[in-house]
């Protein structure tokens, strides 16, 4: 990584870490939402983009946080921070819990015995008193935008910073072997069990804390909205958009798809989800490795990157 | 005792359904390799052009199917060798994507067209039904039944028996040698494609009958197919039948006996514990 790009890395951090001394209450909002969408983006490339896992399970851990919060300042009225802490130490456990079991399914399988889990937890959460039922829980308001926006970019750098360290340590290399030869990388002695676990549990981490910030933020969660199966959709994505398996691919993905979700639902209200799902099958079919990738190799091939990519994927 | 018989035939008959309408998902699964997340969409849309075909032209729903079936398959073919075609060999990720694309795009334009309102399609039958003693069989659900239970098994006489089912298996087991067995493999994806979008629509023009409809019914049934085909094994249209009646009566017995909200939760837990003990279906073959 050159100094240049640092440079240029560290220049937007800043400018988005300032942007509540200037920006508008409305662009704040947008941004805690696209800082948040962002941290699940990342939470998904460590085991989707990075183990080669596609885990439709990641809401759940987005839930666990969410009700982690509600639930330890509704019910058992412990500040937010405890909470917090209350909801990743769920989010964790049930990695453990489930992810042996649900990990050594492959593929498609695996996608499938997630999203069956995000369905059974949200019917069971639905059924819990503490949790508030299907009726769910109202959290005490606290209106202060600029600190959820700081919350969310700080969890970012993180999440970031957490991906960095995969591409450069043992525990990344470990991953990485298993998305590309899981066999081969049990023979040259990666533990397969506890790195896909533990990617589970890192990748839950996350999208728990950011569950946690948004139920605060919103004041309000019910089991519908905690464990949608929609925001893992979203959140897998602005992943692949960016470039999975990548630093940055998440990031920019959801930065880029929010902000064309944002445009169209503004201009062309009453279609604008038409248009996320061409732009959705455009992306798919003209980069299927995302944006990342094409800003890697568009200088040298140019346009004839998207027929390259045509080429080898149809038959 | 009656209540129970009385559920196990309601569940009987749902499964049936069920069956149908994971029928198409389980062949293009097992034959292309994507999982179709679009397929509920297509279900949908089966459903409406059973609709207007009842309300325009008078077309009784069940007479309607086949028309419903060749229109649906037209729309698949075309589909695989225009969209799908571009992605089949990407990753997995790619075509999940790509089918949830179409599956965002296929609701929009159905809620611009036909508007968000429920409909059904109500025969004059549709409120008839059978007396079994004190047990009562609804005579439409009975013969969507009848109907899908038809569809499997020619679905599997088909597979096993025609020159071009034993072209669509051999493609499903290996692809390279099937292409040197002179498979086409871009016309022959279109038509497995075709055939699972047709039977998506003969099971929408079912479902219609039995059930409301609307623009967003389908990213459930997508659910409830991929639990049917896992449950079921995607080797064999017997085994999604099986899965099928297993998923209706399960959901049955769970509404009555434990409660509506648990419904859900007892499909998916069994589908999740069929993964878990047998991931490759209750009829399966073993690796």
């Amino acid at each position: 990584m050159t100094a240049l790009r640092v440079g240029i890395i560290l220049l937007v951090a800043a400018v988005l870490a300032a942007l509540p001394m200037f920006g508008s209450d409305v662009l704040i909002q947008f941004g805690i939402n696209t800082l948040l969408l962002a941290v699940l983006a990342q939470s998904w490339n460590i085991i989707g983009g990075y183990t080669g896992y596609a885990s439709f399970g990641n809401s759940v851990f987005y839930g666990l946080g969410s009700y982690g919060v509600a639930i330890a300042m509704v019910q058992w009225n412990l500040p937010f921070a405890v909470g917090m802490i209350f909801g990743a130490v769920l989010a964790i456990a049930f990695a453990f819990l489930l992810g042996i079991p649900v990990l050594r399914l492959k593929g498609h399988y695996f996608a499938i015995a997630t999203l069956a889990l995000a369905q059974v937890m949200s019917a069971i959460v639905s059924n819990i008193s503490l949790a508030g039922q299907n009726i769910g829980l109202v959290l005490p308001p606290l209106n202060n935008d600029p600190l959820f926006y700081e919350l969310s970019l700080g969890l970012l750098v993180i999440a970031t910073l957490t991906v960095f360290w995969l591409t450069r340590s043992r525990f990344g290399f470990g991953l990485i072997a298993i998305r590309e030869n899981e066999e081969g990388a049990a023979v040259m002695g990666v533990n397969t069990t506890l790195y896909k676990v533990l990617a589970f549990a890192l990748s839950g981490l996350f999208a728990a804390l950011a569950g946690g910030i948004h139920a605060y933020w919103i004041t309000f969660l019910d089991p519908e909205s905690a464990f949608d199966i929609s925001l893992n959709v979203k959140m897998i994505i602005m992943a692949v958009f960016g470039g999975p398996g990548t630093v940055f691919g998440p990031v920019l993905g959801a930065f880029v798809l929010s902000a064309v979700s944002e445009v169209l639902s503004s201009e062309v209200t009453n279609v604008a989800g038409l248009f996320f799902g061409v732009v959705v099958v455009a992306a798919v079919v003209l980069m299927p490795r995302g944006v990342a990738d094409v800003m890697r190799h568009f200088r040298k091939s140019g346009w004839r990157y998207f027929i390259e990519n045509l080429r080898t994927h149809r038959i | 005792m009656d209540l129970l018989a009385q559920v196990l035939i309601n569940g009987t008959l749902l499964g049936g359904l069920y069956a149908v309408m994971a029928l198409g998902l389980a062949l293009v699964w097992g034959v292309l390799n994507i999982v179709n997340l679009a397929h509920g969409a297509f279900i949908m849309l089966g459903a409406y052009l059973a609709w207007y075909l009842y309300t325009y032209l008078g077309i009784d729903p069940f007479l309607g199917l086949p028309l419903t079936a060749v229109v649906m398959f037209c729309l698949g073919y075309a589909m695989q060798r225009g969209v799908l075609n571009l992605v089949v060999r990407a990753p997995m990720f790619n075509t999940l994507l790509i089918t949830f694309g179409l599956e965002v795009v296929l609701t929009y334009l159905a809620q611009l067209a036909f508007s968000a309102d429920f409909r059904t399609i109500n025969p004059p039958y549709a409120g008839s039904s059978i007396a079994l003693g004190p047990l009562v069989v609804p005579l439409a659900r009975l013969m969507a039944f009848g109907v899908a239970v038809m569809l499997t098994v020619g679905m599997w006489l088909f597979l096993l028996h025609t020159r071009l089912g034993r072209a669509i298996r051999a493609t499903a087991q290996n692809l390279v040698a099937a292409r040197l067995y002179g498979v086409a493999p871009q016309h022959l994806y279109a038509v497995t494609f075709g055939i699972g979008i047709g039977l998506a629509g003969a099971a929408g023009g079912l479902y219609g009958t039995v059930s409301q409809i609307n623009p967003y019914i389908g990213a459930t049934l997508t659910a409830k197919c991929f639990a049917i085909s896992i449950i079921g094994g995607l080797d064999n249209p017997l085994g999604v039948l099986v899965g099928g009646l297993v998923l209706g009566i399960i959901e049955s017995l769970t509404v009555l006996y434990i409660g509506a909200t648990f419904g859900d939760v007892a499909s998916f837990g069994v589908l999740v514990l069929v993964l878990i003990l047998r991931p490759s279906g209750l009829l399966g073959k073993t690796a």
